[in-house]
């Protein structure tokens, strides 16, 4: 049987656009208008992925993640307007996995899904490979080195902490909260000066033009991510 | 329109600040004169004579005052906006304090007074205290019954009446302390309320003006999409590929149009509406780079220049200046020619930024009216908003913006933003 997607969205242009667009790639689109509907779905269809509008008629998307994450590590990608950055960081700290911004194009929206899907799968199996890359930069776990391009770049172990947070779930957006929960502890989630600090320090040494970086993207208001370094899978 | 988070807008105090000029200081210098003349009489036992009239004139002249402007609905935000931040056991202590002051008080004139015009002292207490809500008024009344009881009501020092009388007497203090207090609140309530309601009208007002402003504009690029989609439908086969792509291509970039129409437009009215941008360190680098990530397609292989110091910050809201850049430089790419030119510095307490293009430059005399709304300084697409959102939003960050022709040919835009104190860019944990 193919994969099944649950599409919560209550616009029907909307759900129309994503049930054609992600039939055409191969899965099998289970629709929901509503929260009620979108729950009902998610725990008869069993999903390999969610997609999720979070302005919903009978509540906010965000309260459906939370209710998901208590029993289900399912993948959620959130669709919302531009203007809701709060709205996004709230879905993503409650355990929502990406998001997109309406409007959006189909690629974008795909290579969401496939890195979400992708992660999804890799959590269930065996340890991660000790030595990660992406593009030029290579992260050995075991010697606990980095390098571009094969030369070796001097990191601070918080700079190494934050790459190596960023490898690991490459492709994939983290919200400032988690990434200061993870390489500063919980009592430092407010302060996210701290990380743009390190972020311009790591994107020094690792990126060939730090003004016009190329893998450790910023998302404005929300948080960081490191490029996808294989889009094609 | 999406509602804003509240927690971001502010409820600017302007209307009370402008009212606020050295009136007040009239009336408590007239209050402070006069009572302290009165004090000192009662205090020392002087006969009242022509001097301590005076004085008590003087009293009366600035409670006056104080109380016409006080009630004034105007001056009450002002009140509020002191009141309302103080944490809540704050109003508490302060009405065990005005209580505790007017006993002290109370306890220094006793003799020159009869026992009915001590309790009036107790009045202005409780009226103080209600400023801070009606827990602390309540507790103000309390208190000044009880401790009017104690320190005046014979037998003094001790809570024990013998007449009745003073029961009426205690009643009314209390009551009038019950009163005063909920027409404050009542007043405090009403203020908030109209204040919500012209923020909202304001709000309202600039919202439609836009759209009024814009949907022709808007209406453009919606009639080539309707066009070339219906074509694509209705036609089907008959159109050749090349045709067929163009019109595809025609579909895209027309909804991109769109999308920047109403980003720029929800941004304006944002930010016009009163929201206070959240102020944080951050790199213009960062800017710099999330701006040109999200502009990568546009750009393509025109020359951008930069010449950023890694460790300049500004204190700017992240996602609101991130758009200030994407516009700028859709506007040099738009408007100009490569190559583009963004630089930053800092000049003595400020924070520069400028984007620059070596187009043909600006027409002697629109170097103020291109940030104005709707103005286009050429027949480039465009809704003529780009620039007003940049000015908008570098204005609520209490800074200027500049446009001016370059010696050589092309436009700068250049930002100016007060920055003094910078933040130190180290963190806990982290060996230097």
């Amino acid at each position: 049987m193919t994969d099944a997607i649950v599409v919560v969205e209550d616009d029907p242009s909307m759900r129309r656009f994503l049930r054609t667009t992600l039939t055409a790639h191969g899965f099998r689109v289970v629709e929901a208008s509503t929260i009620a509907e979108g729950r009902r779905a998610v725990t008869t269809a069993a999903p390999v992925l969610v997609v999720l509008d979070l302005t919903l008629p009978d509540g906010d998307g965000v309260a459906l993640v939370r209710e998901l994450r208590t029993w289900s590590r399912t993948p959620v990608v959130v669709i919302s307007a531009r203007d809701r950055e709060a709205d996004k960081i709230e879905a993503l700290d409650a355990g929502a996995d990406d998001y997109v911004t309406k409007p959006f194009g189909v690629g974008e929206l795909l290579a969401r899904i496939r890195v979400a899907l992708r992660h999804a799968r890799a959590e269930g199996g065996a340890a991660g490979d000790p030595i990660v890359t992406a593009g030029p930069i290579c992260l050995d776990h075991g010697r606990h080195q980095v390098t571009v391009d094969g030369a070796a770049v001097h990191l601070t172990p918080i700079e190494f902490a934050l790459l190596a947070l960023l490898m690991r779930h490459a492709g994939k957006v983290l919200t400032h909260r988690q990434l200061l929960r993870e390489v500063w502890g919980p009592g430092a989630v407010e302060h996210v000066q701290y990380l743009r600090v390190h972020m311009a320090a790591l994107r020094r040494k690792l990126e060939r033009d730090p003004a016009r970086p190329h893998w450790l993207l910023t998302e404005p208001g929300v948080g960081y991510r490191l490029r996808d370094p294989d889009p094609g899978t | 329109m999406d509602v804003p988070p509240s927690d971001r807008i502010i409820v600017q105090p302007a209307t009370a600040a402008d009212d606020l000029d050295d009136e007040p200081v009239v009336h408590a210098a007239l209050i402070l004169i006069g009572g302290v003349r009165i004090i000192v009489a009662l205090a020392l036992g002087e006969p009242f004579g022509a001097e301590v009239t005076v004085a008590g004139l003087l009293l009366l002249l600035g409670l006056a005052g104080a109380v016409r402007r006080g009630l004034r609905p105007r001056v009450v935000p002002a009140a509020i906006v002191v009141v309302r931040p103080m944490p809540r056991w704050w109003g508490y202590a302060t009405a065990v304090a005005v209580i505790a002051l007017t006993t002290a008080i109370g306890l220094v004139i006793a003799r020159q007074l009869a026992l009915a015009d001590l309790g009036m002292l107790y009045l202005p207490a409780v009226m103080l205290a209600s400023l801070a809500g009606r827990g602390p008024a309540l507790l103000a009344a309390t208190l000044a019954v009880a401790a009017f009881d104690f320190c005046f009501v014979p037998p003094r020092f001790t809570f024990v009446v013998n007449d009745t009388r003073h029961g009426v007497t205690f009643a009314a203090m209390f009551l009038s302390g019950l009163a005063i207090s909920t027409l404050t609140e009542r007043l405090r309530r009403q203020q908030a309320l109209a204040q919500q309601a012209a923020l909202r009208a304001h709000t309202e007002e600039v919202r439609s003006t836009l759209l009024s402003g814009v949907s022709h504009d808007l209406r453009t690029p919606l009639a080539v999409i309707t066009g070339a989609a219906t074509t694509l439908r209705d036609r089907g086969v008959e159109v050749p590929a090349t045709t067929r792509d163009e019109l595809l291509d025609t579909i895209v970039a027309e909804a991109d149009r769109l999308e920047r129409m109403l980003r720029n437009l929800l941004g304006l009215t944002r930010v016009e509406s009163g929201l206070a941008p959240a102020r944080e360190w951050v790199p213009v680098e960062e800017l710099v780079g999330g701006a040109l990530t999200r502009l990568d397609h546009v750009i393509g292989d025109r020359v951008v220049e930069l010449e950023v110091p890694a460790e300049l910050s500004a204190p700017v809201d992240p996602i609101l200046f991130e758009q200030v850049l994407i516009n700028l430089v859709e506007n040099a790419l738009k408007h100009g020619a490569p190559p583009l030119t963004i630089r930053a510095a800092r000049e003595r307490d400020q924070v520069v930024i400028e984007v620059a293009d070596r187009g043909a430059g600006l027409p002697p005399g629109d170097e103020e009216r291109v940030f104005e709304k709707f103005f286009r300084a050429s027949s480039a697409p465009g809704a003529g908003l780009g620039l007003a959102l940049v000015r908008a939003i570098v204005e609520a960050h209490g800074g200027q913006v500049t446009a001016a022709t370059r010696a050589g040919g092309g436009t700068c835009v250049r930002i100016a933003l007060t920055a003094t104190a910078a933040p130190t860019p180290t963190a806990p944990g982290e060996p230097s």
